[in-house]
């Protein structure tokens, strides 16, 4: 029977006189035909053919009651679950004999019948299951599968009706506390009770007895690797130490499952650990290796597995720096045959990793990406480049820039955009440094193309006209064709030109600053170009008027022409949303690194829970050694500050002057440096001791999209 | 925990889902394709995870298949989902021998109690092939002989609750073997002039048990070699620091991950590998060194472009293995500028193509001996008319080769021993060694 014919929609009646004409016969063939039959009706189901189906009700009950083959008792069942899903009412004929099953003597049989029942969501079915479950639950010497089932099932039903099942709840804890049943069902009503607290904000955070905790962790070599995964996942935050020797045995019982094959198990003992760090006097530095080898083996999985752990180093490396992990950069190498998303993900860490140290090897490296023949890669890179010259020091900012100027005799058209893009930020952290280069920048002004690179370009002539002696030429380029430029470029070239006027009021700058002007108010649409031009025009005319004292030139020039603030570059998160997210290690939240409370109102926000010897301060944690290996004392040193001393620096310099001179803000704020080009996506400030300047942190909490 | 799970084709449209839980639309999927297309529309970049009117997309790509779980929270733990997802294509191959849109389309009924059995409601279940089989079985799709109405249906085992899930008590063998495959992978990555900017193996250790009861295995692995370093370097790092340099290696070995058959407390304390293994094939073990290696095949390339006529290509490739030892099937595969043409060539080993689709030239050499050295020459036309501003071709050469009996990092099996405490029987283990390129064995190119 070839494949075809059951994927095709039929008619209820085609199918009924099938199931009927070999009814009567009793042979074999008869059998399999009927299969068929019965297979193309959830064929159709799933083609969305309902209205069809749910005629065939009454033959499919009369199947029920014939049929003891395993297979037509499934297709019966996923029948009536289809079908109630979308037309709960026509299911309460099935009731009956999905009851039946319940009490069938096989096991399986029984299970299907518990899944049917929690699968329609009309009150009578869920009134049988609650009543089903109560009874698997309160019976002694069930089927292990059974029971399993069913207070997976509980987890499940919590969604419809909580308070019945919180009724439930204190016998599900005497199974694991006192080790009622099979390890697989202890961790099934473990992870019940504990899925039922992180979604109901009611309860108060789940929270076990040491001893309790303990027995499921030694239970751990005895289960099937989603189980121990799943341990793992309930007891972080859950199970809270005491004193530094829990701690100690904890982390011991769960330390082999760092090896397991298994990312989602490694995973999840690395979390735990990790979480049990925080309680911790000091981290050992075998520890550490243990950590980083653990890490770097599961990079040789599928992709996917693979951008996962990426994005977790990502994590660890905002949240801990080098202090946990120690992994050579070479691991983030971009391989040629990488997944465009793992490349991306790679180059990010390669970003955070770079210090005084490693620039060499990742300077070269991002040089031979930004040669690739893909351009994204290429562009991405650059910016790369461009970024670790604003992070790290002068020194290294001087290596980052020659490799840029190298680039930049490549002279292909993207990379040229790029780089002046990104040269802006660059002089805007090393202001003084240099200005040597200006002249073989502005060499490229004519092959400008993109709005950004335009922008960069103005700006960069603007604020080195000093150095170049025939900077109108070069402004010219722009200014000349102001009303074919995307606004952005607009708003750069009229800012620009109030600037050249005033800094050096002659002929030629007045006729470009007045054609400006009158461009922007006249022939322009945009109502804020419009407006912005207005202002600037009445400040210049207030300025000249004689009779006004209002306004000096000295102080316009300060007002509209002053100096900017040097930028910052600060990778670092917000400690609160961090902690989250550490708790959170391989969720779909490490991965965006947004804190899982953003996005879902109800859901419980992972926190520490407290303990007397909870570290206040992670920076307190140390790190020893076993006398065995040579002491790292530069893992402590390195361990990063949390508060973000340049950025406050940088907002108290900025805000009182941004209060006087709210009018230059034609250059991007600081803190959009940070920011790849590109769409991203935006989220809502989380609780932050930043609160002065939420954006910042939004941005930073916000995933780099591709640029 | 997922809501469900879909198999969609090429372009996104689902062919079969299974729904766990009721909080998610069954709209949703449909909103999966045009994400898809709307994100290569922006840029290349699609990561496995997407997010849309807050239902998350996970999803794997698998032959012509994208294989997808949704879940509604940010706390879905994604390790869970693409361990699992990646698991069920296992179990999925084992069954259906090879998993596309087809084949998915053929099977819907087995795959349904598969996701059955292996998720429930949104949690991860039973994943070994094994123990599944044993009560889905292959009828499904064989119709013809299909029925028989009896009365003993198969049941799930009680093994899934116990604590050795992944075996069944009652397998009996004719004749009781243990195959063991060490298979090391060198990725290796090299310049023109020879220079190795980094080397990793990655090893396997490959199991196929044909073993009767419940067989108690245990391995042993050469005591000189990397493991008993690895076992004193905590308590005597100054020798293993002297023996060979190799300082690194008893840190490297710690990147070892097991199958969840091997008792990982036993290894922590005592460094025994014991374990009782499923039946049938499994990888027991992995693991990963970054030693510095030489390369084992080398090849010394010079192109020469005369732009707009002709590229001349030279190579000599050498076989730096040992004299007894063979490098079977050797691929090199060098790149030439995608607008060349009339190639010919001048070789004396092995045979030498060109392959347009893949813009290269691929010399293959069916067996290279230890200590050789081939070489060949190649030259192609150019275009007389440049397209301006292309950028240059940078892609590097890819080697492949297999090198059986022989492993780069030195493991070496002592003993695997084999017992069985019930029915005492004489088995038989076998061990094999090979080496073989890995992903990427690649000489980058300076032009």
């Amino acid at each position: 029977m070839s494949d075809q014919r059951i994927f095709a929609r039929y008619k209820a009646t085609e199918i009924r006189a099938e199931l009927q004409n070999f009814d009567a016969k009793r042979s074999k063939v008869s059998a399999t035909k009927r299969k068929v039959a019965l297979r193309k009706i959830i064929a159709n189901l799933k083609m969305g053919n309902y209205n069809e189906m749910v005629l065939l009700y009454p033959e499919m009950l009369k199947f029920w009651q014939v049929e003891d083959d395993l297979e037509v008792k499934r297709i019966c069942h996923e029948y009536v679950r289809t079908l109630g899903a979308a037309k709960p009412q026509s299911a309460k004929e099935a009731l009956g004999a999905v009851l039946g099953d319940l009490e069938n003597k096989n096991e399986e049989v029984q299970i299907m019948s518990l899944r049917t029942l929690s699968a329609v969501t009309s009150l009578e079915y869920i009134n049988e299951a609650f009543k089903a479950v109560g009874y698997v639950l309160a019976r002694r010497g069930v089927p292990q599968n059974l029971l399993k089932t069913a207070i997976l099932l509980l987890k499940y039903m919590d969604d419809l009706d909580h308070d019945r099942v919180s009724s439930t709840l204190d016998s599900l804890y005497d199974i694991f506390e006192r080790q009622l049943a099979s390890p697989t069902v202890q961790v099934a009503a473990l992870h019940t009770i504990y899925a039922i607290h992180e979604k109901n904000t009611d309860l108060k955070p789940l929270r076990l007895e040491l001893d309790v905790a303990m027995g499921l962790l030694d239970l751990l070599p005895q289960l099937n690797e989603w189980d121990k995964a799943m341990v793992l996942e309930s007891l972080t935050t859950s199970a809270v130490p005491q004193t530094h020797s829990d701690v100690c045995a904890m982390i011991e019982l769960v330390l082999p499952q760092l090896q397991h094959a298994n990312t989602y198990v490694a995973l999840n003992a690395f979390k735990f650990i990790a979480y049990l760090l925080n309680y911790a006097e000091h981290v050992n530095e075998g520890l550490i290796k243990r950590f980083s080898n653990s890490i770097v083996s599961l990079l040789n999985k599928p992709p996917e597995l693979e951008f996962l752990v990426l994005r977790n180093i990502i994590l660890l490396l905002l949240s801990r720096g080098a202090s946990l992990l120690k992994l050579d950069v070479s691991f983030f190498f971009i391989e040629y045959n990488d997944p465009i998303y793992i490349k991306d993900t790679k180059l990010e860490c390669l970003y955070l990793s770079a210090d005084h140290e490693t620039l060499p090897r990742i300077l070269e490296e991002l040089v031979q990406y930004a040669t690739d023949i893909d351009i994204q890669m290429s562009r991405k890179a650059i910016r790369a480049i461009g970024n670790l010259a604003v992070k790290l020091n002068e020194e290294a900012a001087h290596d980052c820039v020659d490799a840029l100027l190298d680039l930049l005799e490549f002279g292909v058209d993207y990379v040229v955009q790029e780089i002046i893009s990104v040269f802006r930020n660059i002089l805007r952290k090393h202001p003084k440094r240099f200005e040597s280069i200006i002249g073989e920048l502005v060499k490229h002004t004519e092959s400008v193309q993109e709005p950004e690179a335009k922008n960069a370009m103005i700006w960069i002539i603007t604020n080195y006209s000093y150095a170049l002696p025939n900077y109108l030429e070069f402004f010219q380029v722009f200014s000349s064709n102001l009303l074919e430029e995307t606004s952005d470029v607009q708003f750069s070239i009229l800012t620009s030109s109030v600037k050249f006027f005033i800094r050096n009021p002659n002929y030629q700058t007045e006729k470009i600053c007045i054609k400006a002007l009158k461009q922007c108010t006249e022939e322009i649409n945009n109502p804020d170009l419009r407006d912005r031009a207005f202002m600037y025009w009445r400040l210049l005319s207030l300025a000249q008027s004689p009779k006004s004292h209002l306004l000096s030139n000295d102080s316009m020039t300060k007002l509209i022409d002053g100096e900017l603030p040097a930028i910052q570059l600060s990778t670092k998160l917000d400690p609160v949303i961090l902690e989250e997210l550490e708790l959170n290690i391989g969720t779909i939240a490490s991965i965006y690194l947004k804190p899982v409370s953003q996005v879902f109102r109800n859901t419980r926000t992972k926190r520490l829970l407290p303990s007397p010897i909870l570290n206040p301060n992670k920076e307190n944690l140390k790190v020893i050694n076993d006398g065995s290996t040579n002491l790292n004392s530069g893992a402590f040193e390195r361990v990063p500050e949390w508060e973000t001393i340049g950025q406050s620096d940088d907002v108290s310099v900025a805000s009182p002057r941004r209060t006087k001179t709210m009018m230059n803000d034609y250059d991007k704020p600081a803190e959009k440096v940070n920011q790849l080009k590109g769409k991203r996506k935006s989220s809502s400030a989380g609780p932050s001791t930043l609160s002065r300047k939420p954006s910042m942190l939004v941005r930073k909490l916000s995933m780099k999209k591709p640029f | 925990m997922v809501s469900a799970v879909y198999f969609c084709d090429g372009k996104g449209r689902p062919i079969l889902s299974r729904r766990y839980r009721d909080d998610i639309p069954i709209s949703a999927i449909d909103k999966f394709a045009p994400l898809l297309l709307q994100l290569e529309e922006e840029s290349s970049v699609i990561p496995p995870c997407l997010s849309h009117d807050g239902i998350q997309y996970l999803f794997i790509q698998h032959n012509d298949l994208y294989v997808v779980a949704l879940a509604t929270s940010l706390a879905t733990n994604v390790a869970q989902v693409f361990a699992f997802l990646h698991k069920l294509m296992e179990v999925l191959e084992e069954y259906l021998k090879s998993v596309e849109e087809e084949s998915v389309r053929d099977n819907f009924i087995i795959i349904y109690e598969l996701l059955d059995e292996m998720m429930d409601y949104g949690i991860p279940q039973i994943t070994e092939t094994k123990m599944l089989k044993q009560y889905i079985t292959q009828k499904s799709f064989k119709l013809m002989k299909a029925v028989k109405k009896s009365k003993a249906a198969p049941r799930p085992p009680t093994e899934v609750t116990n604590s050795v899930s992944w075996r069944a008590p009652n397998i009996v063998h004719k004749k009781n073997e243990a195959f063991l495959d060490i298979v090391e992978s060198i990725n290796m990555l090299m310049n023109q002039q020879g220079q190795v900017l980094r080397s990793e193996i990655i090893g396997q250790i490959k199991v196929k048990s044909k073993l009767s009861g419940m067989p108690d295995l245990k391995l042993g692995i050469n005591d000189k070699g990397i493991f008993s370093k690895y076992v004193e370097g905590d308590s005597d790092p100054v020798t293993t620091a002297v023996t060979e340099g190799k300082k690194k290696t008893n840190i490297e070995l710690e990147d070892l991950k097991f199958h969840q058959c091997v008792r990982l407390s036993k290894f922590e304390n005592e460094k025994i590998i014991t374990f009782i293994p499923p039946d049938g094939a499994f990888e027991l073990m992995n693991y990963r060194l970054s030693m510095p290696v030489k390369p084992l095949i080398w090849c010394d390339v010079n192109v020469q472009v005369h732009s707009q006529s002709r590229i001349e290509i030279h190579c000599r490739a050498r076989a730096q293995i040992k004299k007894r030892s063979i490098a079977n099937s050797v691929e090199i595969l060098i790149p030439v500028p995608d607008d060349a043409d009339t190639p010919s060539f001048k070789y004396t080993h092995g045979s030498v193509k060109w392959v347009p689709q893949k813009n290269a030239i691929l010399w293959k050499i069916r067996s290279f001996t230890g200590g050789k050295e081939y070489s060949m020459s190649a030259q192609m036309g150019l275009p007389s008319i440049n397209a301006l501003d292309k950028p240059k071709v940078k892609r590097p050469v890819q080697i492949k080769f297999q090198i059986p009996y022989f492993t780069t990092s030195g493991i070496q099996v002592r003993y695997l021993k084999i017992t069985e405490p019930k029915l005492l029987y004489k088995s038989y283990p076998w061990v094999r060694y090979i080496t073989q390129s890995g992903d990427d064995y690649t000489i980058k190119l300076n032009n």
